[in-house]
């Protein structure tokens, strides 16, 4: 894949990152994912609960997406990626002990 | 050789070596970026939860809200992600003319972004769609219109504040002020530009097509 | 990677030019003139905070007495203070003040906007902070947020009287209350002040990441730098939540939404989540910087290198992580899942053995060593003695079945105010006085700074030990008139005591004051390094150190406490001074 290649040398930063090709092929499917998340709760006949789990998954799939590539994240050095991941569990922890409550 | 003197005076680029292996500039950017997911936290958990709370509050996508108008939006969004990405990599091999062009098409299409989402909040609110209590007539509850507009609303504000930045980084750039080897401030706003990108899609999911 | 190992370019070379008065003093770049203004800010407000506590005891000593009004009660118009005597209305604002302005405006920023601003590039080796401009633009952020919250007192109806937690739907319709204008100045300029701590917080913490002196790898970093660094992170991920909610609470008031109004759909119960779950990580945010200060001095005072460094720093990671699992124990009684209230409970009595583990460090580090008890060791000490009582009933709040009993009683008012008084402050006390020569160049007169901490601590003991009885007989915590309650009245003699005590302590500080200004023109000049420490700011710079603090970028070869070490050549060892038995620096940056 274009996305693998480009990983060599990047402990700097973005110095021999993400290509312009890589950033396209990012485009695509980002579009593509976009019709198929409007597709599904206006088209495709699933339950709810399908639905919204496969919805969840699609949306972090494309964040996963532009932070990797559009955001670089992918280049970076592991410790910045550490940094980035390390409040998301309190993100998930805040919404979800709240939501017992209700 | 870098100095921390030299670091501080440009937040420059040429401090790479040091710490956590990203210059400050950069590395202040995802610390702020940080901050920001932790109040779109809030926004987004408290519709989470309230919703949650009054399942009967809440209508159905497309009930009250236009998806297809939105849809565009999205991908309006998702455009900017990648001409903000190609403005970046342009200055990255010294390309002053498509930083340029890159950077003014971001700034465009960002702009159009805020159009359309005046002009979806006109349309709702003609549609008895509004945040508050008073003068609430759509499907669901006032409820719906209040995490509704907090939470676009803020977003919106975030890509205002975006266009602003894309603004000023063009008015530099035709100062010639970005170089192959010095464009921290295109980087950093990319990223803060990519996050509000990165921000949209998970609104539009949850709000939208949820 | 090698290169940063190499001396660096003295900082002040750079810029040559002279600055003018506004941009030196005023509208400065340099962290130590930022700090010195938030220090003169927040000062300010804590005697702000100190007259309005003042105030609120005078009425539980004499509660709607006619016969002891309030002394210059008639300077306060006649909506607050009528006759002498103190409304009810006022006395809920100034309940709800005296709480904001201690915590929002003198506390922390006393804990971090001075401190982090002033020690954190000093004890790193760095020339000043990662982003100048966005640091003297913090200070300018912090300064009118604390005159909008002043300018709340002066609008028709009376400043927010929510209490500092702003519960709603209390504070979400102004029809409960009646303040208008005056809860939504609260909002704003919290709103405000929370732009200035985020601003200070990137700052912070990208400095001590990416701007260590060569040679400052993490496990040489002073104490005082790790618990603001780990502070920083919490404020970053914490004050985020509470502009969320700060926001909505805002919107509920002016454009009508119903986030927290319950008859249309909105949860009350939504606020007080979102409020300590930014509440508790704010209690961390008040005292490991004070755990940090008081680390330094006492390794300082007693002359023998920190006990269990190591355990310190994991000490100080642990208690700031698990204070984000702990939120709900402040709401026990709020009807919670029990489920919930359990996890709370025992997530709670866990973040203790972190706590535990720094007081037995501390005892450690006095053990057997040669103490020193000058000022800043004796507020240090007394920090230790005030955290674990605070502590202790801590221990008994956390626990549900009790805290059915003890909650929103003076109880918890006994809690809090022995960590925040008995530790934050005397922490800053000690703090002020330990730092006061690096940053003025002259020392604080030391026989005023007993004279002061002896009467603080004596009285700060009397006025809130009591408090504990006077909540286990059920006092509650923010009663105007605790008389019209038969059980409650055979205390006002109690109630006396506890507020002559207070007035004490609140006089007490301006021995404080006093000694303060005074020393800044008239105290004894400072030497370099006059506790003999090791950190950077003591031996790689002069007292007051200059712009760009360092002549040299000092490179570190050991730990920050090594106090007589058999191998040093005196009985400490500065931290940039290369040594026999040094091993060479490690390079701090590679991967």
């Amino acid at each position: 894949m274009e996305y693998a290649e480009a990983q060599a040398g990047a402990v700097a930063g973005h110095e021999g990152g993400a290509s312009t090709k890589a950033y396209f092929v990012v485009f695509g499917t980002l579009a593509v994912l976009t019709v198929i998340e409007v597709l599904i709760p206006t088209r495709l006949g699933f339950p709810k609960n399908v639905q919204i789990i496969l919805l969840i998954f699609l949306a972090l799939w494309k964040a996963l997406l532009v932070a990797l590539y559009y955001m670089h994240l992918r280049y970076e050095p592991k410790r910045l990626k550490w940094m980035v991941i390390a409040p998301l569990p309190l993100a998930v922890i805040l919404v979800l002990a709240v939501l017992t409550e209700f | 050789m870098t100095t921390h003197a030299a670091a501080l005076d440009r937040g420059g680029m040429d401090a790479t070596e040091v710490g956590m292996g990203v210059y400050n500039m950069k590395l202040g950017m995802w610390v702020f970026l940080l901050s920001e997911v932790m109040f779109f936290t809030s926004l987004i958990g408290s519709y989470i939860i309230l919703r949650a709370a009054h399942p009967d509050m809440f209508a159905q996508p497309g009930e009250v809200l236009n998806v297809p108008l939105t849809a565009l939006n999205t991908f309006l969004l998702i455009c900017s992600s990648v001409t903000m990405v190609l403005a970046f990599a342009a200055i990255e091999r010294g390309d002053q003319a498509k930083l340029k062009a890159w950077l003014i098409g971001t700034a465009l299409i960002g702009m159009s972004f805020l159009g359309v989402q005046v002009f979806e909040y006109i349309q709702l609110s003609g549609h008895g769609f509004v945040p508050s209590v008073e003068g609430y007539s759509a499907a669901g509850a006032p409820l719906y219109g209040t995490t509704f507009y907090t939470m676009t609303g803020f977003h919106g504000f975030h890509v205002f504040v975006g266009v602003l930045a894309l603004w000023y980084l063009v008015i530099q750039a035709f100062r010639g002020k970005y170089t192959a080897a010095n464009h921290g401030a295109v980087e950093i706003t990319g990223l803060y530009w990519h996050f509000v990108d990165l921000v949209w899609i998970i609104l539009f999911t949850i709000v939208y097509l949820i | 990677m090698a290169t940063t190992l190499t001396e660096h370019a003295p900082h002040a070379d750079a810029h040559h030019h002279e600055l003018s008065f506004v941009r030196k003093y005023i509208f400065s770049e340099d962290h130590k003139i930022i700090g010195i203004q938030f220090l003169f800010m927040s000062l300010f407000f804590l005697l702000v905070g100190g007259l309005l506590a003042a105030i609120m005891r005078w009425q539980l000593a004499y509660p709607t007495d006619p016969a002891n009004p309030l002394p210059g009660g008639g300077l306060f118009p006649e909506t607050m203070v009528n006759n002498g005597i103190i409304l009810p209305e006022f006395y809920n604002s100034a309940v709800t003040m005296h709480g904001t302005i201690m915590i929002f405006f003198a506390i922390m920023p006393l804990l971090v906007g001075v401190f982090a601003n002033y020690l954190i590039p000093l004890q790193i080796g760095a020339p000043d902070m990662a982003f100048p401009k966005l640091n003297m633009a913090s200070f300018w952020t912090a300064f009118p947020a604390g005159l909008i919250m002043l300018a709340g007192f002066f609008v028709e109806g009376g400043h927010s009287s929510a209490g500092w937690t702003q519960y709603a739907p209390l504070s979400a319709d102004p029809e409960w209350t009646g303040v208008y204008a005056g809860q939504q100045l609260w909002l704003i300029s919290m709103i405000i002040l929370g732009f200035a701590s985020l601003m200070g917080a990137v700052n912070y913490i990208t400095t001590v990441i990416n701007m260590r002196a060569p040679g400052m790898t993490w496990f040489r970093i002073p104490l005082p730098t790790w618990a603001l660094f780990i502070t920083a992170i919490l404020i970053l991920l914490a004050i985020p939540v509470l502009t969320g909610a700060l926001i909505m609470l805002l919107f509920d008031q002016t454009i009508g939404t119903t986030f927290f109004a319950s008859a249309t759909g909105g949860e009350p119960l939504l606020w007080q989540h979102m409020f300590w779950f930014f509440g508790h990580p704010e209690v961390y945010i008040l005292i490991l910087p004070g755990m940090g200060f008081v680390s330094e001095i006492i390794a300082a005072g007693s002359r023998k290198p920190i006990f269990g460094y190591a355990a310190m720093v994991l000490a100080i990671i642990a208690i700031a992580f698990i204070g984000w699992l702990v939120w709900g124990h402040h709401m026990f009684q709020s009807g919670m899942n029990p489920m919930l209230g359990m996890s709370f409970m025992v997530t709670t009595m866990i973040i203790a053995v972190p706590s535990a583990i720094k007081v037995f460090n501390w005892l450690g580090t006095m053990w057997r060593g040669d103490l020193h008890f000058h000022t800043p060791m004796l507020h240090a000490v007394t920090f230790v003695a005030m955290f674990v009582i605070g502590g202790l009933s801590g221990v008994f709040v956390a626990s549900t079945p009790v805290d059915i009993f003890l909650h929103d009683t003076y109880f918890v008012v006994a809690h809090l105010h022995y960590v925040l008084f008995g530790g934050s402050l005397f922490a800053i006390f000690g703090a002020i006085t330990f730092w006061y020569p690096k940053m003025f160049g002259r020392m604080m007169n030391s026989t005023l700074g007993k004279i002061h901490f002896w009467l603080t601590l004596i009285f700060f003991n009397l006025v809130f030990f009591p408090m504990h009885n006077l909540g286990i007989a059920g006092m509650m915590r923010r009663i105007y008139d605790f008389t019209q309650y038969e059980y409650l009245a055979p205390f006002q003699g109690l109630q006396m005591f506890i507020s002559w005590s207070a007035f004490v302590l609140i006089g007490a500080q301006f021995i404080f004051a006093f000694n303060f200004l005074y020393s800044l023109f008239r105290g004894e000049k400072a030497p370099q390094n006059p506790w003999h420490a090791n950190s950077l700011e003591w031996t790689a710079a002069p007292s007051p150190p200059p712009h760009g603090n360092f002549a040299h970028t000092p490179t570190v070869y050991r730990g920050p406490y090594e106090y007589s070490h058999p191998d040093a050549p005196g009985d400490y060892w500065p931290q940039n001074e290369p040594g026999p038995a040094a091993p060479a620096p490690e390079p701090v940056y590679a991967e």
